[in-house]
């Protein structure tokens, strides 16, 4: 048997520290159910869904049981739909984004991700139906999620495509103006998005992954804060120096991935299923003490937002990637920290004292994944600046060569400092304010591409 | 020459050269050591063991030969042959081990509890360590849940136990522990051989 210390650190971690598992994703290949129509291509999704996650969740749930382990979310993504769909018309993609809602219902999974499109180069015909279709799949579905990738750091960023998307975010949230602009809480716009992330609104099954794989999302940020400040009471705070911080951050981050690993594992053995990834990523919710936001106040900030948050989620994001590489020989996904603010009860309360700004936000994103997430703004706000918002940040992400995303909730009829509220893991935050709105859209009228950046040219 | 395998069991008030005393008697006859187990408690040196030996060697010598060793404290020993073949020797974990951990304020009776309610359930304890500190006392059982028919059961009756006697009560797969401690362990194949 181990050590007494050994085995009590770890019971720690799992009865005071809430270790769970965030997420685990089937992701599931949908090419091969391609057929002559809309309605023939459905029902093949449909089947080919319904054959590999019939006991998805019941085995999830079962190992979570044998484990110990609670599963929080169990999720499916699939292949992008604009390629499954390819030739479709805007309302047979509306009839695809249905079966696909369907399929998720039958399985019993709360979302499936993978109504999306990459278009980081151009767009067809197609993709600009897919974009077309967008307000109303999202508004006629519950559990879908959809995504669009405009950008990459081999191809440059496809400005027509960020264009279009701006006015597509504006739709989605008047579509779904009874709900606070719900809809535009189901999608996200990227910049290098990868293949094989289990966290939604972005999940999807890359063309380049086999053809049914299970990836794993670890445990949240609450692990890690209580770690902390079990160490800094222990030791005090007069003891320790960052690099300390960081080294125990490391090494949370390594117990907390094996963990993630071992589930993800056992239940793609009982399914049968190829194991795909563990992400790294740390995902807050809205529960008090399961805050990314509350990681950085531990470290050393009043309020998230205050000079320093930079460089903490720097030093955050950098301990989590290297304790989960050496605990995993498949890290994948998104791997880092996300900010998302209506998710993160810190970091909305941070926006309501008006520490926290939508610009220090996104220099927050160039040393962290993901981006601008979940952040309401007003429900005023014009396309075009919308547009420049997504250009932005899409250009941290080819420069920089990571992923950035952005998910943003223009909220019809609020205006900044107004409370908009989602529930459950979509959470709630004051609207946070857009300054120099109007002034972007001569630069989004060019259209075009953002040509890729010359430390892309390495053939 | 067909050899013997003792079982050894020594105690004695803790000191310097216990191991080295026990271990010479054993050279001395041309012992060959398989498994030990040793430990410190309360001020007390415990230690169990296995050793092979050639068939001229028999309790009666062992005992005489720990009861010689000059020592200012006793040296208890028992000595008891065992017919033992090598493969039962390597002790391969059942794949249903499980850690359970009860913590609770200290008092009477909290090992029998336990105890008491893995019997009733035909779980076999493979390994105990308790500890007491400021009067809280710490319970580790790693135990074999292969003959229990459902998990779920078996939580919800430790959720009642542990409302009915107070104790905080975790149990984990042992695989938990195994990940999260052991550098060098690989999970899928891990996984995979079980």
């Amino acid at each position: 048997m181990l050590r007494s210390e050994q085995i009590m650190a770890t019971v720690e971690m799992v009865q005071k520290e809430n270790l769970d598992v965030r997420t685990v994703t089937m992701g599931i290949n949908l090419l091969d159910c391609r057929k002559g129509t809309a309605a023939e291509t459905c029902k093949c999704v449909e089947e080919k869904i319904t054959e590999y996650a019939e006991n998805f969740v019941d085995t999830c749930e079962e190992v979570a049981v044998k484990y110990g382990i609670p599963v929080i979310n169990k999720r499916i993504s699939v292949t992008p739909a604009a390629l499954v769909g390819a030739g479709f018309t805007k309302e047979e993609f509306i009839l695809l984004a249905q079966g696909l809602d369907n399929s998720a219902k039958k399985v019993g999974v709360d979302i499936l991700g993978g109504f999306t499109a990459h278009v980081e180069k151009g767009m067809t015909k197609s993709d600009r139906n897919f974009i077309d279709s967008l307000p109303q799949a999202l508004a006629v579905t519950s559990r879908l999620c959809a995504s669009i990738n405009v950008g990459s750091s081999h191809k440059g960023i496809n400005m027509d495509a960020v264009a279009l998307v701006g006015k597509t975010v504006k739709d989605l949230a008047e579509q779904t103006a009874e709900s606070g602009g719900f809809g535009a809480a189901k999608f996200v716009v990227f910049c290098n998005q990868p293949g094989d992330n289990p966290f939604m609104a972005g999940a999807i099954h890359g063309v380049e992954e086999a053809d049914v794989v299970l990836n794993v999302g670890v445990s949240g940020p609450g692990v890690i804060a209580r770690s902390l400040e079990r160490t800094i009471n222990r030791v005090g705070r007069e003891n320790l120096k960052l690099d300390d911080i960081a080294e125990e951050i490391k090494q949370i981050t390594f117990r907390v991935t094996r963990c993630g690993e071992l589930i993800g594992r056992q239940v793609s053995k009982e399914l049968g299923v190829e194991f795909g990834v563990v992400d790294l990523s740390l995902a807050p919710t809205p529960k008090i003490g399961d805050s990314v936001g509350e990681i950085l106040q531990i470290i050393g900030v009043d309020d998230v937002g205050a000079p320093g948050s930079t460089a903490i989620v720097a030093l955050l994001n950098d301990a989590v990637k290297k304790g989960g590489i050496f605990a995993s020989k498949a890290v994948g996904g998104l791997s880092g920290a996300f900010i998302p603010v209506m998710e993160d009860a810190v970091l909305a309360e941070a926006v309501e004292k008006g520490a926290l700004t939508i610009e220090k936000l996104e220099a927050m994103t160039c040393v962290c994944s993901v981006g601008l997430d979940m952040v309401p703004i007003p429900g005023d706000v014009d396309a075009g600046t919308i547009s420049a918002i997504i250009a932005d940040e899409m250009a941290i992400g080819m420069i920089n060569n990571k992923t950035t995303a952005v998910r943003l909730i223009p909220v019809p009829g609020k205006k900044a400092g107004e409370i908009v509220s989602f529930g459950g893991l979509f959470g709630k935050s004051p609207i946070m304010e857009v300054r120099n709105v109007n002034k972007s859209g001569r630069f989004i009228a060019w259209g075009g591409r953002i040509p890729a950046p010359i430390h892309s040219f390495k053939n | 020459m067909i050899n013997k395998t003792f079982v050894i069991s020594v105690m004695s008030k803790d000191r310097p050269g216990i191991i080295a005393d026990i271990a010479t008697v054993i050279y001395g006859l041309g012992g060959d050591l398989a498994d030990l187990n040793q430990s410190v408690l309360g001020g007390y040196f415990t230690m169990i063991l296995i050793a092979e030996f050639d068939k001229k060697v028999s309790k009666k010598i062992l005992m005489d030969e720990f009861g010689a060793i000059e020592s200012e404290t006793t040296i208890e020993a028992i000595v008891k042959e065992i017919d033992l073949d090598s493969e039962v020797l390597v002790q391969i974990l059942p794949a249903e081990t499980y850690i359970l951990t009860a913590q609770g304020d200290n008092r009477k009776g909290l090992v029998k509890v336990l105890g008491d309610f893995f019997f009733k359930r035909n779980i076999n304890v493979l390994d105990l360590v308790t500890t007491k500190l400021n009067e809280r006392y710490t319970m580790i059982f790693q135990v074999d849940l292969t003959e229990v028919a459902s998990m779920k059961v078996l939580r919800e009756e430790l959720d009642l136990l542990a409302k009915f006697e107070t104790l905080e009560v975790v149990l984990q797969h042992n695989d938990i522990y195994m990940a999260t401690n052991e550098v060098g362990m690989s999970l899928d194949v891990s996984i995979r051989n079980k």
